[in-house]
This record gives structure tokens, sequence and C-alpha cells, in this order.
């Protein structure tokens, strides 16, 4: 009897050390992370043990491969089994706005008052516009975005600065100073395509476009392929076949005519390499990350490869629009279900978006990646030595500024972990007006509608894509088939397609 | 192959050598399709990337580097994910061929009673599936997911591997059954004892078919799995995809000259094991190919 006694009182004593154990013990919560291979994941990335430590958390991250991720998070979320507390690096665009809509995604607006930090943020930002505009069409947020000041221009056009300083050209500033460069490089080399272009051309279409005053093809700003966004009127009008359109196809054909535009444009990215590395070629649309390759291979003496701002067209000087929000943190409905959902929140917008935790996510730790002198930041010896530059030691090493965990990014804090030029580049960017122009709105469809919207959105696309690249390579003539093109274009419904849209626009 | 040939061929080439050489060409060049694609990766996986940037890469290594070989296997977890798809090779193949044996054999009774019926839904199955979705509730709730039977079970049992295996049965004399009851052997054993033996040609082919599936295989590990139990395409798929995405989405890029060795690398290194297979299993497969094709 004692002994039972003793028992029960012992298993007493254990059982009321729960809680008191449970207070302390770490916030425990899986996530998915779309896992990139060019900074493959690690679970002992400093950054991350670092913030684990620091908020008391515990964060199960299973990394999920990116090129495979939409298909894992949309059958987590369709099927609402084995799914994560939390999603990184997802939007409501998609297939996940229906989901959310169908209420497998948590109305995170909702809840607002329990996300004190993003909240903060947004304001800082002056993003309170933009971040509304996220919500879907039953008026609410799913989602809390990655937020950016100033959104980044990490591309652009890259040409040869070496042959311009070899022949006294001044960097280009517009179109046709663009033309005059590629003319003078054909005269000289009258057997390489001087403008070549990466993964079809649709990095091109998307970065030239703007300057021409319309965004569409694959790539198009708006999505939907054929309409384009008239940002003075706020509304949407038929990019496709409008005089915008025809402006730039007339530039680009004129390209291609005299032999200056490259016309192998199914080439993968290895080819535009080469072609650049050994003179085939010497400007092309690309990233500012892709330069150091290209530049580090080639045997031509002298080799320098320089990014410039966006040209002047017809339209003024833009680059591809950007938005100042990006994927960001989901919760499957799921997570709700759980008794401590709403801790599971505020530990989830503390160690993202408070001002310490996302500056841990961007720069690391200070004292070991970087030390505070003043207001600068001085980077440890060992970064600013890596061969790979800061920016990409500090992921690959520290887990710091990886998209998808790095949730608030500074436009000039983000510019000290890279080059000068990159800055400097940036920086005229960022004094040139309107350079790089928001995304238009994506519209709220009711499920029929969006239906009727995909149907016409195919056609149209798949005819102007035909069209397009007869244009340009001059199968068809600008001047003579216009009028046919734009009578084929309005028989596949252009006009009932940009009623849909500007019907159902979201202001 | 060419040996296999001989007995049809034999009566024309003793006419005229000239054929004999045009057939020696003829195979020589197909040779030559067949393996310089493969020389040519090779080559590019052991090459810097300066050369292959240059252009100057062609069936050689030129500035001999494996820097490509060093990347993919510094992958996190790239070794643990190898053993994965060993294992889900060796099981999945082993499972299988036994599932697939026991289902086979009895259906190639035609006297059996519902042998039709069973055809008729183990055909049925081969044309219409439940979808994905559905599958993953089904995999789900038998609470297989994150477990290493997810990816064997559910492909245990091919249908068209299985359609082969019937007819291959069927193709045995039946009198060689009758002997064996007739000694006193059971079903069992008469399968165990005197089918099997007999057998290996199909059973070497169905085998190979179902082990270059499961080494393929990355789509069920990423839906099913967690990410300690990946198969390594998967992370090859990712590694590939990874250092393509330059230019697609911009963002984060990678050095685009070592994409194409990176890539090559990754090829060799996820077909040799399995290619390899292949001579060992030939003089099998030769005979196994036409295995089931004349009884229907």
């Amino acid at each position: 009897m004692k002994k039972i006694l003793s028992l029960l009182l012992a298993a007493f004593m254990v059982l009321s050390m729960i809680p008191a154990l449970s207070e302390t013990a770490p916030l425990e919560i899986s996530m998915y992370y779309s896992d990139n291979s060019t900074l493959p994941f690690r679970e002992d990335w400093p950054v991350l043990l670092a913030i684990q430590e620091k908020y008391n958390v515990k964060l199960n991250v299973a990394p999920i491969p990116i090129a495979d991720y939409t298909t894992k998070v949309g059958l987590a979320l369709s099927t609402g089994q084995n799914a994560p507390d939390v999603i990184v690096g997802s939007s409501t665009g998609g297939a996940n706005a229906s989901l959310a809509l169908n209420g497998a995604i948590v109305p995170l607006s909702d809840y607002a008052e329990w996300t004190p930090h993003f909240n903060a943020r947004v304001a800082e930002f002056g993003m309170e516009n933009e971040v509304n505009s996220l919500s879907l069409s039953d008026g609410k947020r799913y989602y809390l975005p990655a937020l950016y000041d100033k959104p980044f221009y990490d591309g652009g056009l890259i040409l040869r600065e070496d042959f311009l300083l070899a022949k006294g050209l001044d960097a280009p500033k517009t179109y046709d100073d663009l033309y005059e460069i590629l003319k003078a490089y054909k005269a000289e080399y009258p057997d390489a395509f001087p403008l070549t272009t990466i993964v079809a051309p649709r990095v091109l279409y998307r970065m030239t476009m703007p300057s021409f005053g319309v965004s569409v093809g694959l790539n198009a700003a708006t999505g939907t392929g054929t309409l384009s966004w008239d940002y003075d009127n706020m509304e949407y009008f038929a990019g496709a076949v409008s005089e915008q359109y025809k402006n730039f196809v007339t530039f680009f054909n004129k390209l291609h005519a005299e032999g200056l535009l490259d016309p192998e444009m199914t080439q993968d990215a290895t080819s535009t390499s080469q072609k650049l590395a050994t003179g085939k070629a010497m400007a092309t649309y690309g990233y500012y990350d892709q330069m150091g390759g290209w530049s580090q291979g080639s045997e031509i003496e002298g080799f320098r490869l320089q990014m410039y701002p966006p040209l002047e067209g017809t339209a003024g000087a833009h680059h591809q629009p950007k938005n100042r929000t990006a994927g960001g943190l989901l919760f499957p409905i799921g997570t709700a279900q759980r008794p401590d959902f709403e801790q599971v929140v505020r530990k989830i917008d503390e160690i993202f978006f408070s001002e310490e935790a996302a500056t841990m996510w961007c720069i690391g730790i200070e004292g070991d990646s970087y030390t505070m002198d003043g207001d600068t930041i001085v980077y440890s010896d060992t970064i600013k030595s890596a061969e790979e530059g800061i920016y990409k030691y500090m992921q690959n090493a520290y887990g710091a500024g990886c998209d998808g965990l790095q949730l608030v990014w500074y436009n000039a804090r983000e510019m000290t972990k890279y080059d000068e030029n990159y800055a400097s580049i940036n920086a005229a960017v960022a004094a040139m007006e309107d350079a790089i122009q928001y995304i238009p709105p994506t519209p709220s469809f009711d499920d029929m509608t969006a239906e009727d919207a995909a149907l016409l959105q195919t056609t149209l696309l798949d005819t102007f894509e035909v069209w397009n690249d007869s244009f340009l390579t001059g199968k068809k003539s600008i001047e003579n088939d216009w009028d046919a093109y734009v009578e084929e274009m309005n028989s596949k419904g252009m006009e009932e397609f940009l009623k849909i849209y500007n019907d159902n626009k979201k202001m | 192959m060419i040996r296999t040939l001989k007995p049809r061929t034999g009566g024309i080439r003793d006419k005229s050598p000239l054929l004999d050489i045009l057939i020696y060409v003829v195979m020589f060049l197909m040779l030559l399709v067949c393996v310089t694609p493969f020389l040519y990766i090779i080559a590019m996986s052991l090459s810097s990337s300066e050369a292959i940037l240059n252009g100057r890469v062609s069936l050689w290594p030129v500035g001999f580097s494996v820097e490509a070989y060093t990347q993919i296997f510094n992958y996190p977890n790239f070794f643990r994910a190898y053993r994965n798809t060993i294992f889900y090779t060796v099981a999945g193949t082993a499972i299988s061929l036994t599932l697939m044996v026991m289902f086979a054999y009895p259906l190639s009774k035609s006297r059996l009673k519902g042998q039709k019926f069973v055809m008729k839904l183990v055909v049925f199955s081969m044309f219409f599936s439940g979808g994905l979705i559905p599958n993953y509730l089904l995999i789900s709730n038998l609470k297989l997911t994150g477990t290493p039977l997810a990816m064997i079970l559910p492909f245990a049992i091919n249908q068209f591997n299985l359609i082969i295996l019937i007819n291959f049965f069927r193709s045995l004399p039946e009198e060689l059954e009758e002997a064996a009851r007739i000694d006193g052997l059971n079903y069992g054993g008469t399968l165990v004892r005197i089918l099997l033996p007999l057998s290996a040609a199909a059973l070497a082919t169905i085998g190979l078919y179902t082990a270059v599936f499961f080494w393929n295989d990355w789509f069920y590990g990423l839906i099913y799995l967690n990410n300690e139990q990946y198969p390594v395409m998967l992370l090859l798929r990712n590694i590939v995809n990874g250092t393509t995405m330059v230019g697609e989405a911009g963002g984060v890029g990678e050095r685009a000259s070592v994409a194409i060795a990176v890539k090559s690398a990754v090829i060799i290194s996820s077909t040799l094991p399995i290619i390899l297979l292949y001579p060992f299993l030939q003089q099998y497969f030769v005979k196994g190919i036409m295995v089931g094709a004349v009884k229907g």
C-alpha cells in the first residue's frame, strides 16, 4: 500500500512539473522551404541556429526541391494531409487562390493583431495599399508577403564595355544608341550576331517591351499574355494589337533584318555564354550574377562586360515591372487547429519580421559575420575575401539573404553585399523616374469568369506568338499584314478578353 | 545481337561476303550514333568551364577538371540519397518480382474460375487510374506516406509486365507441370522448382524494366516521402534545374559556365550504374524481349 502511495505521489510530482517544463520548451513549428540547389539548405546554417536559440523556437524545416515546390505545396494544401504548419516562399497566385477561397489556407488578414512586426514593416515602407491589393475576391489576404522597400535592378542590358571603349562609343542611353553600337560591332565582325538572347527571347522581351509601352507575350507583366496596363489611365488595354507593340516589333524586326539580332532564339544558357565569351555576340539581356561567369571564361583579351540602366524607347525608359512584395508565408488551415495557433502566428511574425530578426536573416550575426562601425556594416575578413562574392558566400555559409527565409529587404543594406559597380548601377536606376513600374493588379474573378478568361487567354496568346515570330523574322510584313493580324486577334476574342479584365479590375 | 542473327542470315551470308561487310558497317554506324552523345557528355563533365565556354570540347576532355563531380558529391545528403535509391531499387524489384510471379502464375491458368474477370480488372487498371490526389489520399490514409514502403508497394505490380509474365507462363508446356504433380509436387512447389528455373529470361527482362523504373523515379519520392528519404534522382533533378533557373526566374544566379559541366556530370552519375546492369543481363534480355510475343 505504501509503495502504491509513494508511486502515486511521485507520478503526481512528475505530472505537475510538465506545465512548468513546457513553458521553457521551444515552440515547435514545421515548415516547407523551397530549396534552390545553388544554395542548398543546411540545418546548421548559423543564422538559422541563432534565430532558433534567440527566439526559443524549433523550426522543423523540410527542404523541397524548388522545381517541384508548387506540386508539393499544392498537394499538401488541396488534400490537407501531412501539411506543415507554415509554407514559405508562397503566395495566393495561380491555383492557390481557389484553394484559399475554398478554405484550405488561413485568412491572415483576420488575425492582423497577431502580426505586429509585419504591420510595423508595412507601415515603415508605406506599403499599405500594395499589401491590401493582395487580398482575394472575398476581401481577405491569405499570406504574409516578403517586403522590399525599393525594387532591385538585378538584370538588364549587358554588353561589352571594352568594345565601347576601344571604339570611343558612349554608353547607350536609347534604343537608337544600342542600334548604332550593334551596327558598329557587326561592321567589325560581319559573322557575328551582336545581340543574343538567353532562354528563348523571353528575358529580352520582358526587359525591353516596357520602354515601348507594352508588356505582352509569355512573360507579360499582367500575366495575361496579350493585355498591357495603361499606367496613366489605370486600366488594361489590348497591348498585343496596339501601336506601342507595333513600335516594339518594328525595332526588333530591323535588328533581325540587318543581322544584328541572333536568329537562334531557342538556345539554352550555355550557347549564350559561349557566344558572348567567344565574341560571336557582344550584348544580351540577362542578369548581373551571370556576368562574372561569362567574363571569367573568355579568352578574349580585355574582355569586360557591363550592365546598363534601362534604355529609352518610344515610351520612356522602363525596366520589367516589379512589385515591392513577393511570395511569403502562408499557413495551411490545419495549423489553425493547433491549440497554440496564436503563439505560432506571433512567433512566426517575430522571427521573420521583427527588426532584429530581419537584420539577422540579411547580414547574419553581429560580431561573427559583421561588426558595426557607426552606421556602416563591416563584414568579416573571410566574407569580404570570399571568391564568390559577399552575397553568394553569405547565402551558402550563413543562410543569410536566402529567398524564402529573408522577408524584409532594404535596398541600401542589400547593396553592401555587392561590388560598387552593382550598387552604382542600382543607384542610377533608382534616380531615374519610374524606371521600374509596379506590376499591374490582378483582377478578382469568380470561378466562371476565371474559366472564360483562361480560355480566351490561351487562344489569344498562341495566335500572338505565331504572329510575333513572323513579324520579328520578317515572314510577315508589319506594314502590309498588320490589319490582317488585328482582325484575326479580334476574331479570337481580343475585345471580349479586354472587357472581362477591365470589368473586374481591382483598384 | 549478332550471335542471334547468325543462324537466320547464315544462308545469305555464305553467298555474299559483301552483305556481311554491309551489316558490320551499319552496325558500326549504329554504335557510333549511340556512343557519341555519351562520350560527348563524359567529355563535358570532365572539362574545365573555360574550355566549355570557349567551345573547345568535343569527344575528349579539355582542361581536365572534376569540379562538376565535386560539386554534386558535396551536395548535402547526396550519398544518403544514393543509398536510398539503391535500397528502393533492390527492395522494390525483389518485392515486385515476387508479387508479380505469385499473381501471374494463377492467372496463366485459364481453367481458374474468375480468371477472365481478374484479367479484365488488371487491364482496366492499366488504362484508368484515380489520379494524383485520390492516390495521394489513399497512400496517406494507409499511413504509408513518409515510409519507404510508399515508394515500393504502390508500384509493385505493373500490369504491362504482369501480362508479359502471364503469357510467358502460358507458353511453357503444360506437360511439365503434370509430370511434376505426378511426382508429388503441389502448385507452390511446381512454381518454385520447375517453372521459375525455366523463367530466367522473363524474370531478367521484367526485373530490368522494374529496376529501371525504381531507379529513375523521382516524382513519387517527392510527393510521398520526407526529405531524408528522397531518392537521388530528385536531388539531381534539383541540381540540374537549379543551374538552369538562371534567366527563367532571375534573382539567384549560378555561374552559367559550370551549368553544362554539372548537368553532364549529373547525367553520367545517375545513368552509369543502371547502364552497367545491361551487359550482365543482356544474354537474358535478347531472349526475354521475345517472351510472350507469340502467344497472346
